[in-house]
């Protein structure tokens, strides 16, 4: 017997049936049960956190240590200083994330960086139209056509001007994307019962780190 | 290299510093345009304003600083909303620094100092409760097994607001505003398909496609993508935000973007049509 194949797929049977007796049944005792489980879950989700941080350190102190040209041991460096420091300023004031220096900390330095690595997108977006949305051929330009459709009634100035290119553009998220989407999602939703009866019954076992 | 071949060819520099520009100058000088409110946030205005006073919200804030300049106005004005009509509201974050966004937006809304709200009767945040999927079904399943505290570490006990709040049943509202796919499904499979909770949502822009669907089916009875969904709410609550002012710059990048759509098309077509003459 394989433990460490066979204990993980016997928890994952025994904890995936009790979600589905759960949902299908309504005992109160699968319920009560499950309840427990899923709050177990939280606790893991928890625990996983620290794992994070602790592999982190384990990854990048590698890196570090070895120094290779063109690794970027620098900003791993860098990565693990921030680290240490947000932790310590959390816990040696009590007050972990809601101490002022924290929050000094966070909103100072994390939240504008954070912000404009998001907004740099719209650089990279506006440039990337100008590049790549040109109408070669014909299922181009229908994609060409839709775009420019969906940035004009996107746009308040264009609505504003002809409130019919703000229809069009809910037109075309209506029937359009969402009936498309909802094909899509279809797909998804019949893989996934498929995926998770295959989990069940232990034929899916790449969640387990193996082929 | 001909005039058109060039055009086809703007350095990244020269776009990227007009669009800087573009941002820039309505910053400086707002346009004040009219906004044009969609129905997907005029759903999310109405349903919240059906609700009778003193229904209790379940509230994610399912961001971090990477998605506040999109969906923190969105969630002041949604606040604002909420605590004018006199709701109560639950607030947690499957997002790890939503405890970091909570302050930011109560800074803006001041429940205590606008609208007479008292922390632990009129609303508690929770904090973050790690897992996702599995986070929601423990709120929602039942509540005080899965929280002893709320973030500041108070005993659930000694908050009147959850008193008599065990899970599901006891919400009339679940609304939620994210940057993950996962999580946006995620209340759709947890309230809506489990506990057939009403259920609002908010997304970024870009991920508006993916979960219009659920708009459309009826599971999500309103939705407020990104900062033009924030910029209607805004509106149609009269608390007029950041998102209004950044109605006016994305009016100019965007047009600058179509304008750089045309020419670069233009410029295509005009090269194409040389070389084939040429050759």
């Amino acid at each position: 017997m394989d433990y460490k194949r066979d204990l993980p797929l016997a928890i994952t049977f025994i904890v995936g049936i009790i979600a589905v007796l759960d949902y299908y049944t309504g005992v109160q005792a699968i319920t009560d049960t499950f309840t427990i489980i899923k709050n177990w879950g939280v606790v893991l989700q928890g625990f996983a956190l620290g794992l994070g941080a602790v592999n982190l350190f384990r990854v990048h102190g590698r890196r570090i240590s070895q120094r290779r040209e063109g690794s970027d041991w620098l900003f791993s460096g860098w990565l693990l200083l921030m680290l240490t420091v947000f932790v310590v300023v959390g816990l040696s004031t009590g007050q972990y994330d809601q101490g002022p220096t924290y929050s000094w900390l966070y909103n100072a330095i994390y939240l504008p960086l954070g912000s404009t690595m998001y907004s740099s997108l719209a650089f990279y977006m506006a440039y990337g139209a100008y590049k790549v949305l040109r109408a070669r051929n014909f299922e181009a330009g229908l994609l060409f056509i839709t775009a420019i459709l969906v940035i004009l009634g996107n746009t308040p100035v264009f609505p504003a001007i002809y409130p019919g290119f703000f229809h069009m553009r809910e037109w075309i998220f209506g029937p359009i994307v969402s009936g498309a989407y909802r094909g899509v999602r279809i797909g998804i939703g019949i893989g996934a019962v498929i995926l998770g009866i295959r989990t069940l019954l232990g034929m899916e076992t790449g969640y387990l780190g193996r082929r | 290299m001909s005039v058109w071949e060039k055009l086809t060819a703007v350095p990244r520099e020269v776009v990227m510093t007009l669009v800087v520009l573009a941002m820039i100058i309505p910053a400086i000088r707002p346009l004040g345009l009219p906004i044009l409110t969609g129905d997907m946030s005029r759903a999310w205005y109405n349903t919240v304003e059906q609700l009778p006073e003193g229904s209790v919200v379940l509230f994610d804030i399912g961001y971090g600083s990477g998605g506040y300049p999109s969906l923190g106005p969105g969630n002041i004005a949604a606040f604002h909303q909420m605590f004018e009509k006199n709701l109560k509201l639950v607030i947690m974050a499957t997002a790890l620094e939503g405890t970091m966004m909570y302050p930011l937006i109560m800074e803006e809304v001041k429940p205590e100092e606008n609208y007479g709200a008292v922390y632990g009767e009129d609303y508690v945040f929770l904090g973050y409760i790690a897992g996702e999927q599995t986070a929601m079904a423990g709120v929602l399943g039942d509540l005080k097994s899965l929280v002893s505290t709320d973030y500041q570490g108070t005993p659930i006990s000694q908050l009147p607001l959850l008193e008599n709040i065990n899970g599901a049943d006891d919400f009339a509202l679940v609304a939620y505003l994210t940057t993950a796919g996962g999580v946006a499904e995620g209340w759709v499979y947890q309230a809506y398909s489990q506990y057939n909770k009403p259920l609002l949502g908010g997304c970024l822009s870009m991920m508006t496609t993916s979960i219009k669907p659920y708009y459309d089916s009826g599971q999500l009875l309103g939705l407020m993508d990104g900062i033009k969904g924030a910029a209607d709410l805004e509106f149609l609550t009269g608390h007029p935000g950041d998102a209004i002012v950044s109605s006016d710059i994305l009016s100019f990048t965007q047009t600058l973007v179509l304008v750089f759509i045309a020419i670069g098309n233009i410029s295509f077509w005009m090269t194409r049509k040389t070389k084939e003459e040429e050759s």
